[in-house]
């Protein structure tokens, strides 16, 4: 099992708007589930530039552009729909 | 019954920070949150309200010293200060009426859906906040008619509700957002006349031809798209236009770097702390109405990330600044709301099928009539600042923002208030 501390970057277009909603909802997720991570709230246009040092980005917003690191678009965490399926993609992804 | 009169006037003559927290905790123990969280939420919702106020402190002093040296060393009569949407919103969340307009303004929406003239549930209790300044919008024109002002939150609502319905096949086919939409008041408010200028645009033979590499643009111009930049250099210019010297601009721009890249983290505060509310107001919502099918609707910021809405709001921020200088009629200094262009474009990129070209040219028709609005709002939004607590020195510049002052649909309101006022008041 892979114990090194993962790094999310939770992203949303502003930074500060539904990005806050989810940053709490994924570090209780982690915890939750016992993965190590650090999670970073930025803009998504930061995105790109952040994601050598990072194992995964959950975004609340669409996507600008392609990223070599695995991307989870969390807008059912804002709308309340299907937001199961997302805890459970992120999980899979840093397990 | 006397007691209990004196004990309401005294809170509410404490003021928004004393206010807010009790409302809040009011609200959190009817939407059943629980004591504990309803407290914390409404302790940190006046936070959050205590750093805005310290933050546009700091806006209005520096920045406002120099575009006043700015008259008067170059005439650019650019006097009313665009604080941004952190400030608008915190300003309609700290009046009174705030309180009082969330549970009225779930039970329109309620009773919308029940009388079938809306299929959007919106469970985006953040964004009340345009609302809610439509609301005091009124309240304040006709010098304090609460009932007024409630009228013009929900007029307000109906049509955000309505458009928002009307604009869902945009969400869902072009964002690709499934079963969503977005009753924000700046996506909608915009798409008021952004999407019919638009249409016009798309109009102009070959301009579908015509497009533009959002990857490049995002390159080339990313930093555009970074606030505490557009504070630094926007700052220093003002700085030297208004004859500082070079050390002094600079000053003028690292305090307005530090207003772009400070107000929304106290934003994020205030924000914070009205999540147990909003997601206990949600859940109300979704036990009324289990599986119907609705739209939910939220923030409009779910597609900002659009690389035709980045690039587009991108290269807007120099054209509106530009316009902002050379437009006749327009007094406003665009600065906090730069970075809120992103949602005024929303639906005007939608229409425009993600052309870049025809939503810049789009765009920059509806920044020319925002500036105009937003500075025919000017008076009654620093009064709705004013009135909200924060702190203006005497004789400064009026306050006005792009979001609420440059808003279509708000300012319709405004002028509804008016008619209103001068025939009724």
């Amino acid at each position: 099992m892979n114990s090194s501390v993962k790094k999310v970057l939770v992203a949303c277009g502003t930074g500060i708007a539904t990005s806050t909603v989810v940053v709490e909802r994924v570090k209780k997720l982690l915890a939750d589930n016992g993965i190590k991570a650090d999670v970073e709230q930025i803009k998504i246009s930061e995105a790109k530039g952040k994601q050598d040092n990072a194992d995964l980005i959950v975004s609340t917003t669409i996507l600008p552009t392609t990223y070599e690191i695995p991307t989870v678009i969390a807008t059912g965490y804002i709308s309340g729909m299907n937001a199961e399926q997302i805890d459970q993609k992120i999980i899979n992804i840093l397990q | 019954m006397q007691t209990l009169i004196n004990v309401v006037n005294y809170i509410l003559n404490l003021g928004p920070t004393a206010i807010l927290p009790i409302a809040m905790l009011i609200i959190g123990l009817i939407f059943g949150t629980g004591f504990k969280k309803a407290f914390k939420s409404g302790i940190i919702i006046g936070i959050g309200f205590v750093g805005i106020n310290l933050v546009i402190g700091l806006l209005s002093d520096s920045l406002g010293a120099a575009a006043q040296a700015m008259i008067d060393n170059f005439g650019i009569q650019l006097t009313i200060i665009d604080a941004g949407w952190p400030a608008s919103a915190a300003a309609a969340w700290s009046m009174p009426i705030s309180a009082l307009l969330i549970p009225i303004l779930l039970l329109v929406n309620l009773a919308m859906i029940v009388l079938k003239l809306t299929k959007t549930l919106n469970v985006d209790i953040w964004n009340y906040w345009h609302m809610i300044a439509a609301g005091a919008t009124g309240y304040i024109v006709t010098g304090n008619n609460i009932w007024f002002g409630i009228l013009c939150a929900v007029i307000y609502e109906i049509v955000i509700l309505v458009v928002a319905d009307r604009t869902q096949p945009y969400v869902e086919e072009f964002f690709g957002l499934e079963g969503l939409t977005f009753p924000t008041g700046s996506p909608i408010g915009f798409a008021l006349i952004g999407v019919p200028i638009a249409w016009l645009v798309g109009k102009v033979p070959g301009i579908s031809k015509l497009n533009a590499d959002s990857e490049a643009i995002q390159k080339r111009f990313g930093i555009l798209g970074e606030p505490m930049m557009i504070g630094l250099i926007l700052g220093m210019t003002i700085g030297l236009l208004g004859g500082y010297d070079v050390g002094a601009a600079f000053q003028v721009g690292i305090s307005m770097g530090a207003v772009m890249l400070l107000m929304p983290r106290m934003v994020k505060i205030l924000m914070e702390g009205l999540i147990p509310i909003s997601e206990a107001a949600r859940e109300f919502m979704n036990k009324r109405f289990p599986g119907r099918d609705l739209f939910i609707g939220v923030d409009g910021a779910l597609a900002v990330g659009h690389p035709g809405i980045l690039s587009t709001s991108l290269l807007l921020v120099p054209i509106t600044i530009l316009l902002a200088v050379i437009v006749p009629g327009n007094g406003v200094l665009p600065f906090g709301d730069l970075v809120g262009i992103t949602f005024f474009v929303v639906f005007v990129v939608a229409k425009s099928n993600g052309n870049i070209i025809q939503s810049v040219i789009t765009g920059t028709l509806m920044m020319i009539i925002t500036l105009w609005l937003a500075t025919d709002f000017a008076t009654v939004h620093t009064e709705m600042m004013v009135g909200s607590g924060f702190n203006f020195p005497e004789g400064a510049a009026q306050i006005t923002s792009l979001t609420t002052g440059g808003n279509p649909l708000n300012w319709l309101i405004l002028k509804f208030a008016e008619l209103y006022q001068s025939l009724f008041g």
